[in-house]
């Protein structure tokens, strides 16, 4: 049966050719579409980390000249603008309604990012990095799975303590505890920067997706910000906290935003503040993204619904012209169903040559690292519904055409002949 | 004879109503998504109100310092305008304009988000924006720091309801300015012109952005004629060549005086001064994306195209047989091909007008009044064209090929 069919298929292979170029065509718009959507819908499954409602958050632009030749002003500083910082973190969290108030630098859904690496052992792991106060696990409900967040107790602690997600906590260490674990930089290549200090976890986070629900996981790394931690003299390290972060009590009305900003442009009236509640932060970020994906959708929508019609077209004319052929086959003793499954048999050959080419392709993109953020799970699980997909659109386009090809009378098709 | 040729490709298009609706509908959609993307592009990159003066200006919009360590990317900081792009040869005006910042006022008790841009005096100048009430704030105000705000209609809708708004006062940015001017909205994919609050860039808090030689301002500078760009772009890359660095940590300042597409194809393809020849790599990006999209559709519509000419293969050898060349045939279907894509591109038309209507009535870019105007018209002509002539070689060179005997024996292959 395969063989005869391969024959046919074979006598036709300029036509065949065509239809499963546009198998294949059609199998690579399914594989990018279906596979982005997997990976979208698996990243929106995982925890987030974090708890946005009740938060606004404030970012904070000093106006100060710490430009590269600029001259720092005497009010501004270093000391003097983490004593600025820690008297605003004050100001609000002393407001009613007022939960919690910390510092960091990059806030949830704020788009900035801060990339950094370590070599440890030869080995060189990246991470989003940042810095945050005392308070921020208790400001964004941080899930801390095991240790604690930092505190009071990492004052004047000879290395840098420091806090993972629970990603790069198994990167480093596998499957051991890593609380209580120091890292110790490798020195760095000549001429390459400065020697990071020795840095000892104190505690693990589940996440922290700052990105929001589609974003990709990240391996993170928080270092401690003594700028906003309460119990301490401040002073800054590298990287001035940018955003305030301030949890309100339940069902505080927005009239609180305003309140809020107004004390801090009172007290600081030479600096900028961008307040945002997060649940509009989060609304705008999904606004800019959700129009451009559905722009997507819909265009590989219409291009596979153009081959559908397309291909069920030109297997009706083949049907059509091959009526002699089908003729003598029914003559010759060949069943209804005989003449069905040689129709949908030879478009299935046809779709496994697009598939098995296909997938030839597609393979490259994880080979060569193209892909990097998509896990092979994910990336397994949209090729496969990619080809399940092209068997059903495949036997779908060949349902009609199949049914024609025995609706004429034996008689009637032999009389051509 | 091209008459006679039309008559029967209208003939057979009608004889076969199912496949030619097949065909059209591939056609027709495959051209919205083509003649959407033009519209969006035409829309990011010509020239439209209020640059009006678009063909002989020129913007810096970013710059870059290289050290062996590290690279520093961000805007035009206020120094690199101020001192270096000043008095060029040719250039009538210069402008600056700080690119757009969040602010949030609180009128009442609701919550207002607006982008306010610091300009000088200059910007009314080399922009033509249509004002629907007072005017521009003029050079006094810029050297006083007054503060006085230029906004747009959507802000005076938001902070007062649509009434008329010079002469009353509006906060932002923990500010209170009063309102001299109101102009009409302009869509946020104009990064030169776009905007909801406009104040002198001397009511900033701080005189911090005045050291800056990266920083949130872009220049404009308006040449004398379009013919002068090219030698007011290698004075000013020439000066900021010889720029001194202010910081050890850096060797090499890179900004250049260019349009808005050079400059996405400096984002694109790196930001060095010392490649000329990026805005030619995006418009052959551009040009090949559209092709790879045409792919499938092109397949596709060739596929049906030969399966329709096998059908008719009896008909092809009669006229072989009557002493049709090869030439007449193919010339025939190419005009058969033609026709229907020009036919689904009128209806594409047609679809992209509804569907850039509906873009626009979702605002899913802010202010952007999408529409098919004669450019978009010329460029939607040129890709049915191109789609019609790509998917009718192919199924014409095989018509062309086919044995009249067997032909005529009704025998496709």
């Amino acid at each position: 049966m395969i063989r005869h069919l391969l024959r046919l298929v074979w006598n036709r292979r300029r036509a065949n050719a065509l239809i499963a170029l546009e198998l294949l065509l059609s199998f690579l718009v399914l594989a990018a579409v279906v596979t982005m959507a997997v990976y979208l819908l698996d990243n929106y499954r995982q925890p987030l980390g974090f708890v946005y409602e009740d938060v606004w958050s404030v970012r904070i632009a000093m106006n100060v000249i710490d430009a590269p030749g600029g001259e720092v002003l005497p009010e501004n500083a270093p000391a003097r603008r983490a004593v600025r910082l820690n008297t605003l973190a004050r100001l609000v969290r002393d407001m009613p309604d007022v939960l919690s108030v910390s510092l960091v630098n990059d806030a949830p859904y704020s788009r900035s990012s801060w990339g950094s690496s370590v070599a440890v052992g030869g080995r060189a792991y990246d991470f989003s990095a940042n810095r945050a106060s005392d308070d921020f696990d208790e400001t964004m409900r941080l899930t801390v799975t095991r240790g604690r967040w930092f505190d009071a107790s990492d004052d004047g602690a000879a290395w840098e303590p420091v806090v993972l997600n629970e990603r790069l906590a198994t990167e480093i260490f596998g499957g051991q505890d890593p609380v209580g674990r120091t890292i110790q930089p490798d020195p760095p290549k000549i001429g390459d920067r400065r020697q990071q200090p020795t840095m000892r976890v104190v505690g693990v986070i589940r996440d922290f997706r700052k990105d929001g629900e589609f974003s990709p996981a990240a391996s993170w790394m928080f270092y401690r910000s003594t700028v906003g931690s309460t119990t301490t003299a401040p002073a800054i390290g590298p990287g001035v906290p940018r955003y305030l972060v301030v949890r309100a009590r339940p069902g505080t009305a927005a009239a609180f935003e305003a309140s809020l900003v107004e004390r801090l442009n009172s007290n600081a009236p030479d600096m900028s503040f961008q307040a945002r509640p997060l649940i509009l932060a989060r609304a705008t970020m999904l606004r800019g993204d959700l129009p451009i994906l559905a722009a997507y959708a819909l265009v590989a929508a219409f291009l596979l619904a153009m081959v559908v019609l397309g291909l069920t077209g030109v297997l009706w004319l083949n049907v059509t012209q091959r009526t002699r052929e089908i003729g003598l086959r029914r003559a010759k003793g060949a069943t209804i169903p005989d003449i069905r499954h040689q129709v949908l048999g030879e478009v299935l050959l046809l779709a496994t040559v697009a598939v098995a080419a296909g997938i030839v392709i597609v393979a490259q993109f994880p080979l060569l690292d193209l892909v990097a953020t998509i896990s092979p799970g994910v990336y397994a699980t949209g090729l496969l519904i990619s080809v399940a997909c092209i068997y059903f659109l495949s036997i779908a386009c060949a349902w009609v055409p199949s049914r024609l090809a025995t609706s004429v009378p034996p008689a009637e098709a032999l009389r051509y002949e | 004879m091209l008459r006679s040729y039309l008559k029967l490709a209208w003939r057979v298009l009608w004889r076969r109503r199912f496949f030619t609706a097949i065909s059209l509908f591939g056609i027709s959609l495959t051209l919205v998504v083509l003649m959407v993307a033009t519209a969006l592009l035409d829309h990011t990159f010509a020239p439209m109100a209020p640059e009006v003066r678009q063909a002989r200006t020129l913007v810096i919009f970013n710059a870059t310092m290289t050290g062996p360590r590290s690279t520093w990317r961000d805007g035009a900081g206020f120094q690199l305008v101020d001192r270096y792009a000043r008095n060029l040869a040719n250039v009538e005006r210069v402008a600056m304009i700080s690119f757009p910042e969040d602010v949030f006022s609180y009128p009442g008790s609701t919550r207002v988000q607006s982008s306010l841009r610091r300009a000088d005096a200059e910007y009314w100048r080399i922009l033509d924006f249509d004002f629907l009430e007072g005017g521009p704030f003029a050079d006094q105000d810029v050297r006083n720091g007054s503060r006085v705000a230029v906004i747009n209609a959507a802000t005076r809708d938001r902070f007062f309801g649509g009434a008329a708004a010079v002469g009353r006062w509006i906060d932002a940015d923990g500010l209170r300015f009063r309102v001299v001017g109101v102009t009409a909205n302009v869509s946020a994919s104009r990064p030169v012109s776009t905007g909801d609050i406009f104040v002198p860039y001397t009511t900033a808090k701080t005189d911090a952005y005045k050291t800056r030689l990266l920083g949130s301002f872009m220049g404009i500078l308006l040449g004398r004629s379009p013919a002068d760009l090219p030698g007011i772009k290698a004075e000013f890359a020439s000066r900021v060549a010889a720029a001194p660095m202010p910081d050890k940590d850096y060797e090499h300042l890179y900004a250049a005086a260019e349009t808005y597409f050079e400059s996405v194809a400096a984002d694109t393809f790196g930001q060095r001064n010392d490649d000329t020849t990026r805005a030619e790599r995006l418009w052959i990006a551009i040009v090949g994306a559209a092709l790879l999209f045409l792919l499938l559709p092109t397949v596709n519509l060739v596929n049906l195209n030969v399966s329709r000419i096998m059908e008719r293969a009896s008909e092809i050898g009669v006229r072989k047989a009557f002493g049709a060349s090869t030439g007449t045939l193919v010339t025939q279907f190419m005009v058969e091909n033609v026709m229907l894509t020009l036919l689904g591109g009128v209806i594409g038309f047609v679809l992209s007008a509804v569907v850039l209507k509906a873009i626009t009535a979702a605002e899913l870019i802010e202010h952007a009044r999408l529409a098919i105007n004669a450019r978009v018209f010329l460029y939607g002509l040129g890709l049915s064209l191109v789609f019609g002539l790509l998917s009718g070689v192919y199924p014409a060179w095989r018509m062309a090929r086919l044995n009249p005997v067997a032909a005529l024996k009704g025998v496709g292959r």
